[in-house]
């Protein structure tokens, strides 16, 4: 029961009357490059939002680690392990890089409340020790030279990159992307494929949402495609490409892969 | 040019602050004392609205708090001013934690009229002599002071010092504040509250702690407001003078100059245009209003990226 895997079994999540994800079930496996694709709207960044707690799901059950997480906030799941980026990039605006990249050290830091009132010198060693650690993580995302740029000044390819470090910072066992290649051109793109290689070389296992066939097909091991909340397929990227059901949802909807 | 006079900016400031009282008539020199006494309230409202982004406009209430407590402790009990300052500040603290343990899940406009609200009950308490502790509409006087060694024979002069070390403190607080993370998980809410959650942070308990630590501090400055008129009275804790506080912050700006500025311009300028009477009221609201439109974010906001030398690589194109 120990190893990094991701378990869901039939997470169902209704919004009113509309069921955003349906008895949908798979499992993600440590090391894993996983994709989920669909056409838009059939309820895939609703499955993270259930991982994650950011809304709950009804029915069904999240196993990680062995350990039920479906009913936790975003902050205890974080604290397990599971961090993920937004599909709109939620960066801390006027802060600088660094200071974003820091914010995920915060589960890391053994500071308590108490020291941001009176210091010690165990608190200044932790302070230390948390900024060489945003120190490695800028160098490893080519992030230095903007280590002080406000990030809402910088440009959307940058700010991906920055939300990922701060993802990293946390020292994670599985990263969730929300359509990590949205907004970016094609040069950035394949940053981006280097990058996620590179993520998962650290041994963290990704799980990822994007709309960039190329992309998906390149990088991912195993998908599960989804719509209107079902899961459709599931199976390597050849598999997929060759599986009717999917060449029919997609029918029409060609131009989703294009962005 | 600023950045090169930040650090002998702070000891100066203290110098000509400690040699205030040499150029001024009492009057003056009570205004000084108010000002300080302002300042730290403005800075502990700070922590919970200009750090946090939580729309504190209750803050009043928590400096009665400290306050009355104080008043009380010494009136009723006997207990030195001074001796009575951990309550007035673990008070109001603990208070800060209840009051705000339910509410600070409300979003900004919703929050403000709860701690508005409050605050009114805070005042009626108080007026209605509350088991005949609170002293009703008049309050509770004849308070002893805190005597600082050597100026025993002026009361006026210990106030104003006694404020002064207050702000120091506070200062030092604000200080370490800022290079913690208990401090950055306050602006960091404030940034994006789900994207903070996502991270790991438990922005609730982050919250509380804010108010719990604004609360504290304002719970000091009471002690020292009720050290200075060695008295006590509700409508010193109006929810009019959280507005005050509230105004200070957003129109100074998130940060340590920004309050100074926010707390002249709001309190001292008035005071300073006096015979104008009412007219000097006028001209303020105006202050006010050009301010918000030339400067939305204060006279002199936050500034971020203070981060340690190390990290700053060559070739970087910021500042």
């Amino acid at each position: 029961m120990a190893t990094k895997e991701l378990i869901l079994t039939n997470v169902t999540k209704r919004f009113g009357g509309l069921v955003a994800v349906d008895d949908l079930s798979f499992n993600v496996q440590e090391g894993q490059i996983y994709g989920i694709i669909g056409p838009n709207g059939a309820g895939k960044t609703t499955v993270f939002n259930c991982i994650t707690g950011i809304h709950p799901c009804e029915k069904g059950s999240i196993k990680w680690l062995g350990e039920e997480i479906r009913l936790l906030s975003p902050h205890q799941v974080a604290a397990r392990g599971i961090v993920r980026t937004f599909q709109t990039i939620r960066l801390f605006g006027q802060m600088s890089v660094a200071e974003n990249i820091m914010s995920g050290r915060h589960i890391k830091s053994s500071q308590g409340w108490w020291h941001g009132i009176c210091p010690t010198p165990f608190s200044r060693a932790d302070e230390h020790k948390n900024w060489d650690k945003v120190g490695e993580l800028l160098d490893f995302f080519n992030l230095s030279e903007f280590a002080v740029n406000p990030v809402g000044s910088l440009s959307y390819g940058i700010q991906r990159r920055v939300e990922m470090a701060r993802a990293m910072a946390t020292e994670p066992s599985l990263m969730i992307l929300d359509e990590p290649a949205a907004g970016l051109n094609d040069n950035e793109t394949l940053g981006l494929i280097e990058t996620i290689y590179k993520i998962r070389e650290k041994g963290i296992t990704i799980l990822l949402i994007e709309h960039d066939m190329d992309l998906v097909m390149e990088v991912t091991e195993y998908l599960t495609v989804i719509n209107f909340g079902k899961k459709i397929a599931e199976g390597t990227p050849g598999e997929i490409q060759a599986h009717p059901a999917v060449i029919e949802a997609y029918l029409g909807s060609d131009d989703d892969d294009d962005f | 040019m600023i950045k090169k006079l930040q650090p002998i900016a702070y000891p100066l400031f203290f110098l000509a602050m400690m040699s205030m009282p040499a150029f001024l008539d009492p009057r003056w020199l009570a205004v000084a004392t108010t000002f300080i006494i302002f300042t730290i309230v403005a800075l502990s409202t700070d922590i919970v609205l200009g750090k946090g982004g939580m729309f504190n406009m209750g803050q009043a209430l928590f400096f009665g708090l400290g306050a009355y407590t104080s008043a009380i402790l010494n009136a009723k009990f006997g207990w030195p001013l001074l001796a009575t300052l951990p309550a007035a500040i673990l008070i109001p603290a603990l208070f800060g934690v209840l009051l705000a343990g339910p509410i600070v899940h409300l979003r900004g406009d919703y929050l403000l009229v709860t701690l508005i609200g409050f605050n009114i009950v805070f005042i009626q308490v108080l007026q209605n002599n509350l088991g005949g502790l609170t002293g009703g509409p008049n309050g509770i006087f004849g308070l002893d002071v805190i005597s600082l060694p050597g100026m025993t024979d002026s009361p006026q002069l210990g106030a104003f010092y006694t404020a002064l070390i207050a702000l120091l403190i506070t200062l030092l607080v604000m200080f370490n504040l800022d290079k913690s993370k208990a401090g950055r998980a306050l602006h960091y809410l404030r940034e994006d509250e789900l994207a903070a959650s996502s991270i790991g942070i438990n922005t609730r308990v982050y919250k509380i702690f804010a108010f719990a630590l604004g609360a504290g501090i304002a719970g000091m400055a009471g002690t020292i407001y009720a050290n200075q008129y060695s008295a006590v009275s509700p409508e010193a804790f109006d929810f009019v003078q959280s507005v005050l506080f509230f105004s200070i912050v957003i129109v100074g700006g998130s940060s340590v100059p920004g309050i100074f500025l926010g707390v002249f311009v709001m309190f001292v300028l008035p005071e300073i245009f006096r015979e104008f009477a009412t007219w000097r009221y006028f001209i303020f609201g105006f202050a006010m209003i050009f301010t918000m439109i030339l400067r939305p974010r204060g006279i002199w906001p936050a500034t971020f990226g203070k981060i340690p030398r190390r990290l700053i690589k060559e070739g970087n194109n910021g500042n």
